[in-house]
């Protein structure tokens, strides 16, 4: 039977004390063979949060083999030495909770959400398949995942409109073997020529306790907790050393124009800048730029194209960060009657306007006034918590990275700092992509200077000649 | 391995740290650890009031952190209020209401909420509106003045109208792209067909019938205090909540009734067919297979969610199991009953590889009809299907926006302020026979609307052979291509 407690409203609010500071109070620490631990007690929910994050993502592909950290993921679903196969869902979502993982450039990462009375059973579950997975692995689940994964493909970009615009820009965006110049899904082909014996070796490589962060938050008792993870984690021995892969800045130097042909009715328009990465403090002015390029009805892109000039239907741009690289992206899509050319043009014209006079104090000061809310709304979730704090370990060996450093430093984002990277970024260094319907390359913007090129992620497509 | 005796944690917990021995310490790792005591399951509680000009308001109080979430929710929705053939007039009405008042120029409405920090969002759907938005507590009172000017004094400009109306047509035709897109529209207009709301989806030609007066009307009609009910959670206090709303609200004065919920009886369902439309070159083909389904208000309620649950919502769910996990056709289908007011509808379906869309409809139709009772639930499958329903209720009540999300729909859908007691207490009373009578009852394989959108030249001539049903070919419109055979 259930307790039923509804809490009382008058003896809620005298219990409690609002919190105004803007953090996540937690502990780390490092098992003898290399696992790093972060817990968070938290008991506003009843529930707990355990994300197991492994600093291996498809960047530590090599080329033929792409796709394969993704895949791995799917594999680790598929049950370990002492825990059969459907243990992970029947101790989760069968319990009230929940479990899922999710595959990036950088890392991959496991999580469940559970009532607090199964925290044990989630870290018997993780430990297992950290420590044991090959244990239990055969052909056929490796096979029945692999299928899996391709119809994930197939449904996530070989089906998606305008989705496959990522995989071109990657190859065009980065020289040839370059760690992120391939999707985190992978090609067809390379899925489809996958084997259990690559499945083994990456295992061997890179799923060990000192490649990998725990982190737990929620309604726990720390020491209670720490105990159990000495028990199930402490035994497993610590892996070789990982080499990680040289990733080097893009390279792109001049201005590079592509058409792709799609399965669309309404062409759209896709620039794209190489920038920074996760690692340069220029991160928090691109993000303030893309804010004041897209972020409102009265950022310029937008007011400019989709409100005063009525070109676009939408418009979106902003910076995304990985460990290693970085791009600005621009999106628009043209109000019919419109064409790619002038969504170009119009959008240069604004972008230049910027880089010569640089934003208002107005737009800077909007810019920065949504981030203590969506902070602390953030701070709701253990799962949010959870993910956060082993992400800031995985990346800058710092669970408070988020808080103590991207908070204050984006909150410190001058006009003169937007200007700035701006004028050093969104240069002539880019690639101008064109997503157009079938056989209609000439509504490419400028098509004349423009060179069609497939993807070749896609199945059964032949690789294509490199721009 | 060696099974060790009981493993001492209160003499570890004694030491205060962790001890190496626990790093070297065997077990048998093949012991499923015993979960401790469940953690009680805390419902929110909340204080209800009425407003001067009739509008309810409750309040949900939680001090976590400084966070406010506001909702204003109306009763009824575009099936109540748009008028005949021009779907998309709530919708036009709820994306517009920020294009200015009396008060405020669209730019200055995106200037002031962006320097709050906060943005409001407004949706109307088909049995119910709202207008939100979440705040730091100290922006609460300046958001709702803003709140209440939007919703007292749009203008709805005729220029921002055609904005609305060319972005609107854009994203139709965009979702005609897709597959599921296309699924979207067909399967209602295939299920309760155009002579029933639940039939009629916006389209091109109801867009452009949409006319400035048609806003002004329904804003009129639909934007009145007696059907509205706003919820605040989060980081206050009722009397206040309450004084701050009187005075945002001031000049939204007394009017408008509860809407009626009168629908149209559905046609009985067809005998089952594959409707067939085509999407030359699609990777994969979207299953939407179902018909009719009760209302909310039926008393099956909860056995039908429990049911659903091993059907098709759990990961482990017959169908996800089968069709996804042990045949490898899909990366994930689903099932689901929607209920509203009127009659509801069943649907099981997913995006399913082109090569393998036959053997998928042989296999929904197989869990189709073995739930019926040829393959009763399992005690393992009641045990996960009714835990998953009610010890997911915390994770619900997680957030300010979580919680008001859990308050708002009860009063949106005229639930008993009990609701979620009475809920756990009938989801954990559901039988197997219960299952298995409404599975019998509610999901009728001679009677389903098999609809598929995929690459026809691919797909048809190995669905004929499957000799489930008939094949009816429709264009992405839903409208039938060969005309003497009519869905």
């Amino acid at each position: 039977m259930l307790a039923i407690a509804p809490i009382n409203p008058a003896t809620a609010q005298k219990a409690t004390q609002s919190r105004s500071s803007i953090s996540i109070p937690f502990e780390k620490y490092t098992l003898p063979n290399g696992l790093t631990v972060v817990l968070a007690e938290e008991h506003s929910t009843p529930t707990v949060a355990v994300a197991v994050m492994y600093h291996v993502g498809s960047k530590n592909e090599v080329p033929g083999h792409t796709g394969f950290a993704h895949m791995f993921e799917h594999v680790m679903f598929t049950g370990s030495g002492h825990v059969p196969y459907g243990m992970h869902d029947k101790f989760t979502e069968g319990v009230g909770g929940g479990n899922n993982g999710g595959t990036q450039f950088d890392w991959t990462t496991y999580y469940e959400t559970d009532p607090s009375n199964y925290l044990e059973t989630l870290l018997w579950l993780e430990s297992d398949r950290m420590g044991f997975l090959l244990d239990s692995l055969d052909e056929a689940k490796f096979k029945a995942q692999r299928d899996i994964v391709k119809n994930e493909r197939r449904q996530s970009y070989d089906n998606q409109p305008y989705r496959r615009d990522g995989e071109v820009l990657g190859i065009a965006m980065y020289p040839q073997g370059h760690p992120y110049s391939w999707p985190t899904i992978g090609s067809m082909g390379d899925l489809s020529a996958a084997t259990v014996e690559d499945v083994k070796q990456f295992f061997r490589l890179y799923y060990a306790p000192n490649n990998a962060t725990l982190s737990i938050v929620g309604d726990l008792n720390t020491a209670q907790t720490k105990a159990w993870i000495a028990k199930y984690f402490g035994g497993i021995p610590r892996g070789k050393a990982i080499t990680r892969p040289k990733v080097a800045p893009s390279g792109l130097a001049t201005e590079k124009r592509l058409t792709f042909e799609d399965r669309v009715q309404i062409p759209r328009l896709h620039i794209q800048w190489p920038t920074v990465s996760l690692q340069s403090s220029d991160q928090y002015a691109l993000n303030v730029l893309g804010d004041i390029l897209t972020g409102s009805r009265i950022a310029r892109l937008t007011k400019a194209l989709v409100y005063d000039q009525q070109l676009a239907t939408s418009v979106s741009a902003g910076q995304s960060s990985s460990e290693g690289v970085g791009t600005f992206d621009l999106v628009a899509t043209p109000r019919p009657g419109h064409t790619l050319t002038e969504l170009e043009d119009a959008a240069d014209s604004i972008v230049a306007i910027l880089k010569r006079d640089g934003p208002t104090e107005d737009e800077i000061k909007r810019a920065k006034a949504g981030l203590e809310l969506s902070f602390l709304d953030g701070l709701q979730s253990n799962f949010n918590k959870a993910f956060q704090l082993a992400q800031d370990q995985t990346f800058f060996n710092d669970p408070s990275h988020s808080f103590s450093v991207d908070y204050p430093k984006t909150q410190a984002v001058t006009a003169a700092d937007v200007k700035r990277v701006a004028n050093r970024y969104l240069g002539k260094a880019r690639i101008v992509l064109s997503d157009v319907p079938l056989g209609k390359t000439e509504l490419a913007a400028r098509s004349a200077k423009s060179t069609v090129v497939t993807d070749p992620f896609t199945e059964k497509s032949t690789p294509e000649t490199r721009p | 391995m060696t099974r060790s005796s009981i493993y001492s944690l209160a003499a570890l917990l004694a030491l205060g740290t962790v001890p190496a021995i626990a790093q070297t310490a065997t077990f048998d790792r093949r012991v499923v650890p015993t979960p401790g005591k469940r953690p009680d399951l805390h419902i929110p509680a909340w204080t209800t009031t009425t407003l001067s000009n009739g509008a309810k308001l409750v309040v949900s109080v939680r001090h976590s952190l400084p966070l406010v979430s506001f909702q204003l929710n109306f009763i009824g929705g575009v099936n109540q209020y748009d008028p005949a053939g021009k779907n998309g007039v709530g919708s036009f009405v709820a994306s517009m209401l920020s294009e200015g008042t009396t008060h405020r120029t669209g730019d200055q409405i995106s200037n002031e909420l962006q320097l709050l920090g906060t943005s409001i969002s407004t949706s109307i759907g088909a049995e119910s509106g709202r207008m939100q938005f979440e705040s730091t507590k100290d922006k609460f009172a300046p958001t709702l003045a803003i709140v209440a000017d939007l919703v007292e004094n749009p203008t709805f400009p005729q220029a921002a109208l055609d904005r609305v109306r060319s972005r609107t047509i854009v994203s139709l035709t965009q979702a005609k792209d897709r597959t599921s897109g296309i699924a979207a529209v067909v399967f209602p207009k295939v299920v309760y067909t155009t002579n029933h709301p639940y039939g009629r989806t916006t389209t091109e030609t109801s867009v452009n019938a949409i006319t400035r007066d048609d806003l002004v009307a329904f804003h009129k009609a639909y934007f009145e205090p007696a059907h509205a009910v706003i919820t605040v959670v989060g980081d206050v206090n009722p009397d206040e909540v309450k004084s701050a709303i009187e005075n945002a609200f001031g000049g939204w004065k007394a009017g408008g009734s509860m809407p009626s919920f009168d629908y149209p009886a559905v046609a009985a369902p067809k005998s089952t067919a594959i409707y067939l439309v085509d999407k030359p070159g699609a990777a994969q083909s979207t299953f939407t297979l179902g018909g009719p389904g009760p209302a909310r208000s039926t008393p099956d309620y909860y056995a039908l969610r429990v049911m659903n649950e091993m059907l098709g919502v759990l990961f482990q769910s017959r169908l996800n199991h089968n069709i996804r996990e042990v045949k490898g056709y899909s990366y994930g289908v689903s099932s689901s009953f929607g209920f509203g007011r009127g009659p509801g509808s069943f649907r099981a379906g997913g995006e399913i590889v082109t090569a393998k869309t036959d053997s998928a409809l042989i296999e929904f139709m197989k869990e189709l009809k073995d739930i019926r009772g040829p393959r009763p639930p399992s005690d393992e499958e009641m045990a996960q299907a009714k835990a998953s329903l009610v010890q997911s209720l915390p994770e619900v009540f997680e957030s300010v926006n979580g919680v008001n999300g859990g308050i708002s729909s009860i009063y949106t859908q005229g639930l008993p302020e009990d609701y979620y007691q009475q809920f756990i207490k009938a989801v954990n009373a559901v039988t197997k026979d219960d299952v298995v009578r409404v599975a019998q009852k509610y999901i009728d394989p001679d009677h389903l609307a098999l609809v598929i959108v995929g690459d026809r030249e691919k797909i048809e001539a190995p669905l004929i052979a499957t000799k489930i049903a008939p094949v009816i070919r429709l264009d992405i419109n839903g409208d039938p291509i060969v005309d003497k055979i009519r869905p």
